[in-house]
């Protein structure tokens, strides 16, 4: 049943608009980015060359493209997941998924997974335009799938994230604010207090640009399942109160 | 005969605000009971705590012997449910609307595909199919959410207000429709309109501020308004004469 929420998800979010310009919006700020960068890499690689630089185009052109592909991510997460609970709750749809034989733990499920589905062809057209580089330079390949199964976990995360804060509010636009004031304080959380803070941990950036730099830490992986989890488990909590079972 | 519902003194709501207070019911297959009562009556709070949406207070729901708070969410799959507001996709067609509705109450492959042919006939809209839910008129958004709630034939069939907003020409297909339905599913109807109580149910219970104040069978012969306005008072049924 999760996965046929998934799917059923994945196709509503393909149906309406908000889905193909978000997709068309970021492959074209991907894109665009990419072959900017390249151009001054172009620029540069001569002087690189001769200082004896160990930088490459995984450093000035991906690394600074994927910041960007995550900030993109980053905004378009909430437009994705404003509807999938409080645009139910607000058309009145939610009797139809309350009503069913279906358990709030596999509708929470099926919606992350589905948003994440939605959020996938974004990711996917992204890393293909910047591993069409590797075509004519050296890549640092390693460094490139870390970072591409990193921003994919961000993604399945970010999803997690905005689905719990959809179903706190009953009008899809009341969620979008509320996923943006949420995530633009994850995302500047590290900024205030430095890396001794007791809340650095909590800071979203810290966890993602490790992946960036080719490392591969327990510590993120925590992060993310912890946090990403926590948010599912909440939830399938705010289903079982609207139908009264706790 | 075992009833395929069974409420036992529910109560939904806080002791100051009851929304619904020691409600009793029994429905047999095949019965159609109607509900009336005027606006905050506590009839959609009523089919909702009888479709499982809601967990009463106090009381308990039975559906065929079985606790509905505690056999767990498959026992759903006996209820069908049409809401006030009708729970349709509009950027969706009417075809994945009811393939979505039937696979939420677990209908698969063959089955379901069998299941969507003949509700779209039932409700007369298989040429409607490819037409995106937002664009049908009111009355056949209407035959679609009925169409959502009785796809997989369920057992105990709860329509919240179904003619409510409707010309009479779409009432009257609404009315036909249900009047057509299955002998062996049992109907709760909630509405404002004395007729669609004359035509379709043969029990009728009126609510008054979340409690049971009259019940009565049907007959064709029965004048309802006077009937209750005698029984409840004529306040009560201001709204539904």
């Amino acid at each position: 049943m999760i996965i046929d929420i998934a799917l059923h998800e994945w196709r509503r979010l393909r149906a309406g608009m908000m889905f193909w310009v978000l997709l068309a919006f970021g492959q074209l700020i991907i894109a665009w980015l990419a072959f900017a960068q390249l151009e001054a890499f172009a620029k540069i690689s001569p002087q690189l060359k001769a200082g004896a630089l160990s930088l490459g185009v995984t450093d000035l052109v991906v690394v600074p493209t994927l910041n960007t592909l995550v900030l993109i991510l980053l905004l378009s997460a909430p437009l994705l997941a404003m509807g999938s609970l409080a645009g139910e709750i607000h058309s009145g749809r939610i009797s139809l998924w309350l009503s069913s034989p279906v358990r709030g733990s596999q509708i929470v499920l099926g919606k992350i997974l589905g948003l994440w589905l939605a959020s996938l062809p974004l990711v996917i057209s992204a890393i293909l335009t910047l591993a069409a580089l590797g075509l004519g330079i050296d890549l640092d390949w390693p460094r490139f799938l870390l970072a591409a199964v990193g921003l994919l976990l961000l993604s399945l995360w970010l999803g997690s994230i905005a689905l719990f804060v959809s179903g706190l509010f009953d009008h899809p636009a009341a969620a979008l604010a509320a996923s943006y004031g949420v995530l633009l304080f994850l995302w500047l959380l590290d900024t205030f207090g430095g890396s001794d803070a007791p809340w650095y941990w909590l800071a979203l950036l810290p966890h993602v640009k490790p992946w960036f730099q080719g490392l591969l830490r327990s510590q993120d992986i925590v992060f993310f399942v912890a946090t990403g989890g926590a948010a599912a488990l909440l939830g399938i909590y705010s289903i079982a109160r609207k139908r009264g079972e706790v | 005969m075992k009833p395929v519902l069974l409420a036992q003194q529910i109560s939904y709501g806080n002791a100051e605000r009851p929304r619904l207070k020691d409600f009793d019911l029994q429905l047999q297959p095949g019965d159609r009971l109607g509900l009336l009562g005027i606006n905050g009556a506590g009839k959609s709070t009523l089919m909702q705590v009888l479709a499982g949406i809601l967990t009463p207070t106090k009381g308990e729901v039975e559906i065929l012997g079985q606790r509905l708070d505690r056999a767990g969410p498959a026992l759903r799959r006996h209820i069908g449910f049409l809401p006030q507001r009708i729970p349709v996709y509009p950027e969706l067609t009417v075809s994945e609307n009811l393939t979505w509705a039937g696979r939420l109450r677990g209908l698969k492959g063959q089955a379901l595909g069998e299941a969507i042919e003949t509700v779209l006939q039932q409700v007369q809209l298989s040429e409607f199919s490819a037409r995106l839910a937002g664009r049908l008129s009111a009355g056949m958004a209407q035959r679609l959410g009925l169409a959502q709630a009785i796809v997989h034939r369920p057992k105990i069939l709860i329509l919240d207000e179904p003619t409510a907003g409707l010309d009479p020409l779409q009432t009257e297909q609404i009315r036909e429709l249900l009047a057509g339905l299955e002998t062996e599913t049992s109907v709760i109807l909630a509405t404002h309109l004395l007729d669609d109580v004359q035509q379709l149910c043969n029990r009728v219970i009126l609510l008054d501020a979340g409690r049971k104040k009259a019940e009565h069978a049907v007959t064709p012969d029965i004048d309802l308004l006077t009937h209750f306005r005698q029984q409840a008072g004529a306040a009560t049924l201001g709204a539904a004469s």
